[in-house]
């Protein structure tokens, strides 16, 4: 049995191939079922670098003009099917195939080694990157059509010195306007194969040689642009959120060069290109065999970022107002204030705001309130909800700016013109969603409303936007909560807006406020008084030693219990002992304002 | 094997391609409409080229039919020439270039037709009522330079570039593109009317600089020109040095603004590439910008308005909303550097109104110029309107001429431009679009009388319909620019440029309250 087993490991493809199409197999479930690409299609605000795709010429015309655009292009394409789970994991698993197989051509090719597992690490380094959540399908992509087209060359350049030269040349040129940059290392390994593989010194060197004028001279005749220009472009061709995925990204890039030379310098050592299990024990052709999948699970389990996994999941469900998952997906990571203003949207949008917010994390800016544009992406709906369309449209199109014209914030930058009655700038809007992949059925949908009726009097989430829109205007450079006094002032019906604006009063201390803000809780069917505000009553009442006028109410016996619970732990209990009375609060008032109101932070019941 | 499948391939494609081409040639155009009922309202058209006035060498104004169809056929005609039929199952009616054109100049001061037939669902033709638009005997300038950006107007990251756009066709250029120099910015530009292909062009990457482009050369000047005038001479270029910090509106339709905290105004001498000033043009009681050269060069024409403030503790400053710019000239003599005394030619408390971007006609007859309800950066009022001033009749009546054109819409106009025979004003509006500015076209005549504009023609005729870019400053050039793309972009990105010393910082407000550096310069791009 044994010898039969170990017969089949060292000599039969089939074990190889079962076990590679096992390997891609489980990339591939690992790539749709816990990495999720739908989170990188959204981005979230963290993912700047996701392209845009719209059909029709004019887009694709503009591909056209600078090298690289072709394969940025098809990229582009490629990477909207992220918007489907299971497509994008798909493309993005024969993406890795591909270069799997490159690879392994490549270094068979070049360095006469027959490689297992190191043609393995390529499509690794990239699992890893979708583990970090970083998007670089398209960098991949640029690399794959150069891996491709060294191994055209190496087929071509098997014939004759004019062949191998006319080859490269064409390849060349067709490399660069298709591929960009990346023309580089096509180059330098067609070089390399030329110079240690085939001996021809001469062609190597010319090949090198040939690199800035191709650059030069395609450059400047077809695209105007210089060498300079197109290696300043290695700079941009990794959107860089951290140095660790540059880093991973720049180990894909120069992998095969250092690869192919690395296994060339092995011969000089007496090291044969047989693999090195052959003939040898079992146990080592075990190991050998499983190496990729040690190899990838380790380096996916430490580069997977689950923290910013769970900030796009919440955003994303966000978006697509999926309220109890937005919470429940949060709780993974209850201590982590990653996304309070989504949450807090989220728990008004359940009727927790007024109950559970200190449930989560909180600070005085976790509301809304800030002019940090990388935080933009999280508030643009808070806006919209609120009734704050110019607040929002400027968000959206900062957001535009920085993240692309894509659907998610064209749809929200159309509906925010038709609730300002801007149907033109709508339409436009619009015109440009129904140009996408996905989401064209909206677009044209609302297209018709508004050729049918202009002023979408039919439409309901237009006429609800504009009852609580702002009317009357206010200039600022640094917005506050002041503009939530006027929403309330507009329609005294904005439960939002009543609930964000006390709850801003309660973040920043501000009882004078809340409780001269107190008698707008009738507008609303509040059954009782919401705890949170129950809390702040008792605490205000505790340090003025006054008692708040609750017109009518009653504060329940249960948030009093809660309320001398707290001070026996803290005046009489722990008195002396701040640590041990920090510890008690945490673990049974952590979620109460009362918490907040005396450590300045909250969600640490546990 | 493979070779008879590839055979194969080539064969089979071969076919596809003659078959597509017979379709394209023959089947695109062998229209026969024997029978056709008659409607009586023109078709609707996008965009909108009806009644109007349009130059003899503009490129084909393609369009949309905007009428349920099958089947769509325009047929355009004149008096004389050939009519042009075109036909297409998409309601898209693309003209083609060269028999547009001969129908032009064939007919230039006459009219042009365009009868639109389309076949209903029921394969019956149906014809709309004739849409006529006059062709003007005067020609466009060839070229128009825009800018193109998203709507922020902040330099964030995205792309935002100049161009070159041929009129009389669809070719553009790049002129310079930030994504060519690591995402900088690109600012404002202006030419010079006597050297062609010269101009300056403001950009910012890690600073400010300015581009200036002078026979086949660039120079990269370490400053920044704000809204520059070019005198006719092209032996100087007069600047305003601007502090504009944005804020915002919580209710109205526009959301950005800005206001005028401080500015002045200063002149680039070309010769010696030194920057100078005078007391005159940069009073430390008054803002002014917005300066623009009389035809002759003998005036400088700009804006100015009384600060209201002595200091600034919030932005927007309190009475924002109240500040008006009156339009003033001041003398010049070019051979002597000497300025004369500002005179008003027409204040703010006339008018009721604010009054910004003033530009004279090269013909020197007229100075169209914006009017909004306060401050002066037009493209964020949505109450600004073009107005047009008659330079020779107020200087023969002592009376200051003008009147607000009737082209004007509810939404904001601003950033027009001559042509150089100031038969033909470009300028920015929001008209359609809203937020998205689209550039459009108006004839004027010897009168004064400004037509309904055109947009901007594109080859794709539903172009602005899902665009979401901003077009402004529109410039008429009647050569094409002596530097573009890649020659522009090298000088860019090159540390290597001149450094020239401002004369003047912002002097007012006083230098202890001066705001902290990122205010000194403009915000607005």
């Amino acid at each position: 049995m044994t010898t039969r087993l170990s017969h089949r490991l060292s000599g039969s493809v089939g074990w190889t191939a079962a076990l590679s199409l096992l390997f891609f197999l489980l990339y591939y479930l690992y790539l749709w079922l816990v990495v999720d690409l739908r989170l990188i299609y959204h981005g979230g605000g963290a993912i700047a670098n996701f392209p845009v795709f719209y059909r029709g010429w004019e887009f694709f015309r503009d591909f056209l003009s600078y090298p690289g655009g072709l394969v940025e292009y098809m990229s582009a394409f490629l990477a909207q099917f992220f918007y489907i789970g299971w497509a994008g994991a798909l493309i993005a698993t024969i993406q890795a195939l591909l270069l799997w197989l490159c690879t392994g051509s490549i270094i068979r090719t070049v360095s006469g080694w027959r490689p297992r597992w190191v043609c393995f690490i390529p499509p690794i380094l990239l699992l890893m990157l979708y583990a970090r959540y970083s998007y670089q399908f398209s960098a991949a992509m640029t690399l794959l059509v150069a891996l491709g087209f060294v191994c055209l060359y190496a087929r071509t350049a098997l014939k004759s010195n004019p062949v191998s030269l006319l080859a490269f040349l064409v390849l060349s040129i067709i490399v660069y306007a298709a591929a960009g940059v990346v023309y580089l290392l096509f180059a330098v390994l067609c070089a390399i194969y030329e110079l240690l593989i085939r001996k021809r010194w001469w062609a190597g060197l010319m090949y090198l040689l040939l690199v800035p004028i191709v650059l030069q001279i395609e450059g400047l005749l077809v695209f105007d642009v210089s060498i300079a220009n197109t290696l300043s472009h290695l700079r941009l061709l990794f959107h860089k959120p951290d140095m660790t995925i540059v880093t991973m990204a720049c180990i894909l890039y120069l992998f095969l060069p250092v690869a192919v030379l690395g296994l060339w310098l092995l011969r000089f050592f007496g090291v044969s290109g047989r693999p090195f299990f052959r003939g040898a024990a079992m146990l080592p052709r075990v190991i050998a065999l499983a190496l990729p999948f040690v190899i990838g699970a380790v380096a996916v389990g430490l580069s997977h970022n689950s923290i910013l996994k769970t900030t796009l999941e919440v955003d994303y469900y966000a978006c697509c107002r999926m309220w109890p998952e937005v919470l429940q997906t949060a709780n993974r990571h209850p201590r982590h204030g990653f996304a309070s203003r989504v949450v807090n949207r989220a728990l008004y949008h359940t009727g927790r705001l007024a109950y559970d917010m200190f449930t989560y994390p909180q600070s005085p800016d976790a509301l809304y309130a800030t002019n940090a544009i990388n935080t933009y992406w999280r508030l643009f709906d808070t806006y919209i909800d609120l009734g704050q369309m110019n607040q929002a449209e400027y968000a959206l199109v900062i957001c535009m700016e920085m993240y692309g014209e894509r659907p998610i914030i064209l749809k929200r930058l159309a509906l925010v013109n038709m609730v300002k009655g801007r149907t033109g700038a709508a339409k436009a809007c619009l015109g440009a969603l129904s140009r996408t992949l996905f989401d064209a059925g909206w677009a044209t949908e609302y297209l018709a409303k508004i050729e049918s009726d202009p002023n979408l009097s039919t439409d309901e989430e237009v006429q609800h936007l504009r009852s609580i829109m702002a009317e009357k205007d206010k200039a600022f450079q640094i917005i506050d909560i002041t503009i939530l006094q006027e929403l309330l002032n507009r329609n005294r019906l904005n439960r939002m807006a009543f609930e964000y604006l006390t709850a801003s009063y309660l973040l920043t201390g501000k009882f004078d406020m809340f409780i001269a803000n107190l008698d707008r809780l009738d507008d609303f069917y509040y059954v009782g008084i919401p705890r949170v505000y129950e809390e702040a009553m008792l605490f205000h009442n505790y340090r003025t030693k006054s008692n708040v006028e609750l017109l009518g109410r009653e504060i329940s016996s249960a948030a009093h219990q809660r309320f001398n619970g707290f001070v026996d732990v803290f005046i009489v209990r722990h008195k002396q002992d701040d640590k041990a009375a920090f510890d008690e609060l945490s673990r049974k008032y952590g979620d109460s304002y009362l918490y907040y109101c005396l450590y300045k932070q909250s969600g640490m019941k546990k | 094997m493979s070779n008879r499948i590839t055979v194969f391939g080539l064969v089979l494609f071969g076919i596809l391609l003659s078959g597509a081409l017979a379709y394209g040639l023959l089947g695109g155009h062998a229209v026969q409409i024997d029978e056709y009922s008659d409607i009586d309202r023109p078709a609707k058209i996008y965009p909108d080229y009806c009644s109007t006035v349009i130059p003899p060498d503009i490129a084909p104004l393609n369009f949309l039919v905007q009428e349920d169809g099958s089947y769509y056929l325009a047929r355009i005609y004149s008096d004389k020439g050939e009519a042009i039929e075109v036909s297409s199952r998409s309601p898209k009616i693309l003209i083609p270039d060269g028999p547009w054109h001969e129908l032009l100049e064939k007919n230039r001061g006459g009219d042009i037709h365009f009868d639109v037939f389309v076949r209903t669902d029921n394969h019956r033709w149906v014809r709309y009522r004739t849409v006529t638009n006059k062709i003007a005997s005067e020609d466009i300038d060839a070229y128009l330079v825009y800018r193109r950006m998203h709507q922020t107007h902040t330099p964030i990251k995205g792309r935002i570039g100049i161009y070159q756009r041929n009129l009389s066709n669809f070719d553009k250029l790049v002129v310079l593109d930030n994504r060519r120099y690591m995402l900088g910015c690109v600012n404002c530009h202006s030419f010079c009317e006597k050297r062609p292909g010269e101009a300056l062009i403001g950009a910012r990457e890690k600073g400010y600089f300015t581009l200036f482009i002078e026979k086949n050369k660039v120079t990269k000047i370490h400053t920044k020109l704000g809204y520059t005038t070019w005198h006719p001479s092209g032996r100087l270029a007069a600047f305003s040095i601007d502090n504009l910090p944005i804020f915002f509106h919580s209710a109205r339709k526009e959301f950005l603004d800005t206001v005028g905290l401080n500015s002045a105004l200063a002149y680039f001498v070309v010769d010696s590439k030194t920057v100078r000033t005078s007391p005159e043009i940069s009073r430390k009681d008054r803002l002014e910008t917005w300066p623009t050269w009389s035809a002759d060069g003998q005036y400088l024409y700009f804006c100015s308005s009384p600060i209201s403030w002595t200091a600034q503790t919030k932005i927007p400053p309190d009475g924002y909303d109240k500040i008006k710019y009156d339009l003033v000239r001041i003398s010049y003599d070019i051979e002597n550097d000497k300025w004369g005394e500002v005179e008003t030619v027409l204040s703010a408390q006339d008018t009721g109104l604010s009054i910004s971007m003033p530009r004279t006609s090269p013909d020197g007859r007229w100075l169209m110029f914006c009017m909004c309800n306060y401050g002066y950066f037009t493209p964020w009022q949505p109450n600004s309107d073009l107005y047009i001033m008659d330079l020779k009749a107020t200087r023969e009546t002592g009376r200051c001429e003008y009147r607000r054109l009737d082209i004007n819409s509810d939404e904001s106009e601003s950033w027009h431009s001559w042509s150089s025979n100031s038969r033909w004003i470009v300028f920015s509006s929001k008209r359609e679009h809203g937020g998205f500015t689209r550039s459009y076209i108006s004839y004027v005549d010897e009168s004064g009388k400004v037509y309904k504009p055109l947009v901007l023609p594109q080859k794709d005729p539903a172009f602005y319909g899902y665009c979401l870019d901003t077009f402004n400053t529109p410039e008429f050039a009647t050569v094409p620019m002596a530097a573009t793309g890649e020659k522009l972009s090298r000088v860019a990105r090159g540390s290597a440029g001149v450094s020239v010393e401002m004369p003047i910082t912002m002097a007012t407000p006083k230098a202890d309250v001066v705001p902290e550096r990122g205010y000194i310069w403009q915000e607005i791009q």
